[in-house]
């Protein structure tokens, strides 16, 4: 494989998709569809894996897919293929109508139209020619440098340590007009382990991060490294945590695991058409503590999910979803808009880049404010959206008592309920976290928490 | 296609491997009366796996004409060559295993392949309207359906020669009900390696739109149960849960070697002698478990593994490298998702052994505890620390199986619970057919086992 051709293929791929999303259109149109949209992709991958700190495989591959979503007299039917020649094109429009002749009338059924969806301006960040034409030889260089990091330390057991170079191209079209089109190149690691030593296995941990350009590779990696395995060895010894009901905090990775996925939950407007969320008459008021703002930021280069468009071919934009409290939009789709007579917010497949704006307490000072504490760093487990109850294991988590890192706990079950928790925030931190290039969240202390222990 | 694997894959320096597979996936969901999702998916292509030295190369074709495949073999070798200045080690070896020259073809294949996907789009419509129409207190009626259809050949450059056609229908059923504002959820579902009708023959969608129905009108009036440690009896869902998660993730040679809590336990009482546990790709006890395999993605025969023989650790989950690397036999446990994915070591069907005991007597020699029903979802950890969800809870009380209770979460360390189980039942069902397993990759698996009593961590609240 030479990396020229890669970058070659790539630029001939992206003209060749916008075509191809036309024929789809076009066969769909011949075949009978009343309305269609045709979503093309294409990447190339580079990934390279080491398991046990050793490398142990090289892999390379080129991707092609084509996904046609078909209208007819209301109804709705999709398909998708790998293989994109005008026969096997012609084949999944085929069984998108078929399936549809045999479903639900359903009026709402909608595309974007020309002027919801008008061309997207490109993210030019996005796509790096340095990064696409990094080979598996400069990604063998990046990652040894980041394995002596993780090998440093004997106890650190890596199950698994991978990097990925992808330079990816997708394009959307609909019959009522909209086309759009990107490409992006993304390299992304993570790392996958535990502590072991000779008469002890702790938990499990994982971290990952990404970068759009190749310079950033290692020096985030190797950050990443640093704190993964500062994490994993502070498992060993672990401590067994009173059982209690009070106060926990909770690490952005668990702030994100037990607030922000409720939040988007009850803000999400098929939710809110479905009867499901208790937020559907509540945009204009406070559905949880003034301690909380969050945004989406899908034109930020800091997070992985930046993107022009939704996957309805709507332009994105910044956007806050909950101001200081107060609910301030549902998140709404094409279709979920029709249906809820509101307006697309464009986040069909999202929220692509939350944010969770920091408090004014360091944490340091909001580690002192209790006598005892759990820190949550991680939560495994279930919870009922519609209710708000959760109930599970706090993994990674530490206990603090008057300020002091008393160790990680083991065997510890958090309950609670999201409702309640989310309307009692005692404390929100100044510092914010960027975990895994997906969110940002600060860490939040909350109330009323039952904590399973000894 | 197998036949023109046999021939490219002649010829070349080191070990070469070469799956094809094509995947037809079918996915329907109906809900609130519409039909959210009606897709219908094929993928289709040729991995390429190349050791060449001491190292893999893995390279993928969606375009399975000879030149291409013959292109992907050399991308793999380049690959392969690419790391190997990168490792430090010596030789690679394989072990040999059983492998595997048939041409299966499983249960239920011809059938679901002529069914019209019309005929089958068309009674999910009509399950749901059912499930919405049987109580008044409905809220949500959810109908699912999901069908793998695929094909494979395996062919390797040491005289693996095999090629099957499967079929995977899975169907769940939720009813959503609700009264004064409060919600519940009931749930059926299974999943089964066979046709259409094997699949509504499954015993857990008897009476599946009554019983999901009833299960959350029952459940809006329920209490949680308290949390603690406690006495229960972990229904055949939640074993076979407890099985796959909690143990069976642990033995899988690959985690082993990174040093999993089993590492270096083979022998070791590791359970109470009333448990013996194994993972099997034959049709082991029902014939219709979602994880039976003639083979596996390496071309090695599959077998039933025992992994527990009354207590005693008894054996790891192998691929054909870490079998050599251990000196035992591959397992046949090398399961690749797609085309363009790698091989790993995965579980296939993983179970519980039955035991002498009626479930009856079980819940009479209990004097307060809980029996747990339905499985939900739940993840492990390296040192065996568990945590799954359920679907519901009796109470038992002075022997007697009383008040239905809401869902909990159980946890606890796996080998410290299975040293407490002091009853099994004679009673076995496979019934996590509809669940797949996570590990990089996707993967279809069934799970299960007889009720069994223990003790373990339930999670709650506290005052």
């Amino acid at each position: 494989m030479s990396k020229h051709e890669r970058t070659d293929d790539i630029a001939a791929v992206a003209s060749s998709l916008e075509r191809l999303a036309e024929i789809g259109l076009n066969t769909a149109k011949k075949l009978g569809a009343d309305a269609a949209k045709i979503s093309t992709g294409a990447s190339f991958e580079k990934r390279l894996v080491v398991d046990n700190k050793e490398f142990t495989l090289a892999n390379s591959l080129a991707s092609r897919s084509i996904g046609i979503v078909v209208h007819k007299d209301q109804k709705k039917g999709s398909a998708s293929v790998n293989i994109t020649n005008e026969e096997s094109i012609k084949h999944a429009v085929e069984s998108a109508l078929a399936l549809a002749k045999y479903s639900v009338p359903d009026p709402a059924l909608v595309f974007a139209t020309k002027a919801e969806a008008p061309k997207a301006k490109h993210l030019d960040f996005l796509y790096e020619d340095k990064l696409a034409s990094l080979d598996l030889g400069g990604m063998t260089s990046e990652m040894q440098e980041t394995l002596g990091r993780l090998g440093a330390d004997p106890r650190l057991a890596l199950e698994r340590y991978e990097m990925s170079v992808n330079v990816s191209f997708h394009a959307l079209a609909s019959s009522t007009g909209m086309m759009q089109s990107e490409r992006q190149t993304m390299a992304s690691w993570s790392f996958m382990g535990m502590g072991r030593s000779d008469d002890e296995v702790t938990g499990f941990d994982y971290d990952g991060n990404f970068s759009f350009t190749r310079d950033d590779i290692l020096p985030r990696s190797l950050a990443d490294a640093d704190r993964f395995v500062k994490r994993v060895l502070g498992l060993f010894k672990p401590v067994r945590c009173p059982s209690y009901r009070g106060a926990v905090l909770l690490s952005p990775r668990a702030v994100q695991e037990l607030l922000l996925g409720m939040v988007l939950y009850h803000a999400g407007g098929r939710q809110v058409m479905d009867g499901k969320s208790r937020w559907d008459k509540s945009v204009g008021q406070k559905v949880v503590s003034p301690r909380l703002t969050l945004t989406d930021l899908p034109h930020d280069p800091r997070f992985s999910g930046a993107t022009a468009f939704d996957s309805d071919g709507v332009p994105t934009r910044s956007q806050t979803i909950v101001e200081k409290g107060v609910l301030t939009r549902h998140l709404h789709d094409c279709y979920s808009a029709k249906r809820c007579h509101a307006t697309t917010t464009g986040t069909a497949g999202g929220p692509f880049a939350l944010s969770l704006s920091g408090g004014d307490q360091s944490l340091e000072s909001i580690m002192k404010s209790h006598d005892q504490l759990l820190m949550v760093d991680r939560f495994s487990g279930n919870s009922d959206p519609i209710k708000g109850d959760f109930s599970g294991v706090a993994k990674s988590s530490r206990l603090f008592q008057h300020g002091k890192d008393r160790g990680s706990v083991t065997e510890t079950m958090i309950a609670g309920n999201f409702f309640a928790i989310a309307d009692a925030i005692l404390a929100v931190s100044k510092e914010v976290e960027i975990v895994s290039g997906g969110f940002a969240s600060p860490y939040v202390l909350v109330d009323g928490v039952s904590v399973t222990g000894e | 296609m197998k036949d023109l694997l046999q021939q490219l894959v002649k010829g070349h320096g080191g070990f070469v491997e070469l799956r094809y597979h094509k995947r037809i996936s079918n996915s329907f969901m109906a809900q609130k009366g519409r039909v959210d999702v009606a897709n219908h998916s094929v993928t289709e292509g040729v991995g390429v796996r190349a050791l060449v030295g001491n190292a893999w190369g893995f390279a993928a074709t969606a375009d399975i004409s000879e030149a291409a495949i013959k292109r992907a073999i050399q991308e793999a070798q380049q690959n392969a060559r690419a790391l190997a200045k990168a490792r430090a080690k010596g030789e690679l070896t394989l072990a040999r295993g059983r492998l595997s020259t048939a041409e299966f073809t499983g249960p239920g294949f011809d059938e679901l392949m002529a069914m019209p996907l019309a005929d089958k789009l068309g009674q999910i419509v009509s399950l749901e309207r059912k499930l919405a129409q049987a109580s008044q207190r409905m809220h949500t009626a959810r109908c699912r359906y999901n069908e793998i259809i695929e094909e494979k050949a395996i062919v390797t450059s040491d005289g693996a020669a095999c090629s099957l056609r499967l079929a995977q229908p899975e169907l769940s059923l939720t009813a959503i009900a609700e009264k004064d504002g409060e919600r519940a959820t009931g749930q059926r579902g299974a999943g089964v390696s066979g046709g259409w009708n094997c699949l509504l023959a499954h015993p857990t969608l008897t009476d599946a739109v009554e019983g999901a129905a009833k299960t959350a009108v029952d459940l809006l009036s329920a209490k949680y149960p308290e949390g603690g440690q406690k006495t229960v009896i972990l229904s055949p869902a939640v074993v076979g849960l407890l099985c796959h998660e909690a143990i069976g993730h642990t033995v899988e040679a690959d985690f082993v070697k990174a040093g999993s809590i089993a590492q270096g336990k083979i022998g070791e009482r590791v359970a109470s002698d009333l448990v013996t546990m194994a993972d099997s790709g034959r049709e082991t006890i029902a014939g219709y478990a979602v994880g039976n395999l003639p083979f596996d993605d390496e071309g090695v025969e599959t077998e039933n593994t025992v992994i527990i023989d009354k207590g005693i650790l008894k054996s790891y989950l192998h691929n054909r490298e870490t079998a050599a690397e251990f000196g035992v036999a591959p397992t046949g446990n090398a399961r690749a998702w797609l085309f363009n994915d790698e091989p790993l070591i995965r579980m296939r069907n993983t179970y519980l052994l039955p035991g002498t005991s009626r479930l009856a007597d079980m819940i009479a020699g209990i004097d307060d505890g809980y029996l747990v029903e339905g499985a939900g979802s739940g993840q492990a950890d390296a040192n065996g620390e568990f945590m799954f969800g359920t679907g519901y809870v009796y109470r038992i009380q002075g022997g007697k199986k009383t008040e239905l209770l809401r869902e909990a979460t159980l946890s606890g360390i796996a080998f410290d619970v299975l040293k407490t189980v002091d009853a099994v039942s004679q009673e076995f069902l496979w019934d996590l057919g509809t669940g797949y397993c996570g590990k990089g990759q996707a993967a279809k698996v069934d799970a299960g086992g007889p009720y069994v009593r223990c003790k373990i961590t339930v999670g709650g609240e506290q005052k």
